[in-house]
């Protein structure tokens, strides 16, 4: 048994009271809501809208950071990235740099950042030239890199566990053919906060695109 | 002036942040680096891409 509170399309407002601990919402005589010691449950097509989550959050939404127009900087930083999130996406649209400079993501940890600029583990490679190359510095998710290039698609980078973060990815080129696509993993000495996106020899700058991040836990 | 852009994901909030007079100094010694090293080396042609012939699609049995 349990309280209940029936919204009736004959009577209105029904109320049933006992000392179960347990409290039911009804619709016209079917419970929707139950609120018991162990949680709360719905029952049926639950929907939400307009949630914002605040404080330890379980995860399950995906958001979206800020896109950013790319002109002359020489990196583009997303900080304060929540401790619950476990999946990363880097999403790039026709992103150039100015040089030959491969580019890079490194991961940082701290509420002021400090970048894990070695221990990247893996490799990048593009098919134009069938060219590879070892990361250490960063997820490196470019090669052979060009001026002229532009970049598109989606780096993924998941939580393994314990500060472990694994990429993979794939960038491909819309001015002409070749692309790279990269896989990687990084320890990381404490939890993830930001990641960075820069080039290999941190002087280049990104002058074309746009990029944008989703997080989700 | 060199900077980097920093997005803050709680709060989207956009900073352009100028490189510090320290970072300034270190950027503008790798660009000379650089610059050093490409007036030494002489210039690659670049190598031409050979062009793609599309693949036929086949019906293997």
């Amino acid at each position: 048994m349990s309280v209940t509170l029936n919204a009736s399309t004959s009577s209105g407002l029904v109320q049933t009271a006992d000392t179960s601990g347990t409290i039911e919402l009804q619709s016209n005589g079917t419970t929707r809501l139950t609120v018991a010691s162990g949680g709360i449950t719905t029952t049926g097509t639950s929907s939400i809208s307009n949630l914002t989550a605040t404080g330890t959050f379980g995860g399950g939404v995906i958001t979206s950071g800020t896109a950013v127009t790319l002109t002359t900087q020489t990196s583009v930083d997303y900080t304060s990235i929540p401790s619950w999130v476990k999946k990363i996406t880097v999403m790039f649209s026709g992103v150039s740099s100015s040089g030959t400079s491969n580019m890079l993501i490194q991961l940082g940890t701290g509420s002021t950042p400090t970048y894990t600029t070695s221990g990247y583990l893996g490799q990048c490679s593009t098919d134009t030239a069938v060219t590879r190359a070892n990361m250490s510095a960063g997820f490196q998710v470019t090669i052979g890199t060009a001026a002229a290039h532009l970049y598109n698609g989606n780096i993924y980078i998941n939580l393994l566990g314990s500060n472990i973060w694994c990429e993979n990815g794939m960038i491909y080129r819309s001015e002409a053919i070749g692309g790279c696509t990269s896989a990687g993993s990084v320890p990381l000495a404490a939890a993830l906060t930001a990641i960075r996106l820069t080039t290999v020899n941190g002087t280049d700058t990104f002058d074309a695109g746009s990029i944008n991040i989703l997080y989700e836990g | 002036m060199t900077h980097r852009i920093v997005v803050d994901v709680q709060t989207g909030e956009v900073t352009q942040v100028e490189y510090t007079a320290e970072e300034q100094a270190a950027y503008d010694a790798a660009i000379a680096v650089q610059a050093e090293a490409s007036a030494e080396t002489p210039a690659e042609t670049p190598a031409e891409t050979p062009a793609e012939t599309p693949v036929e699609p086949t019906n293997e049995v």
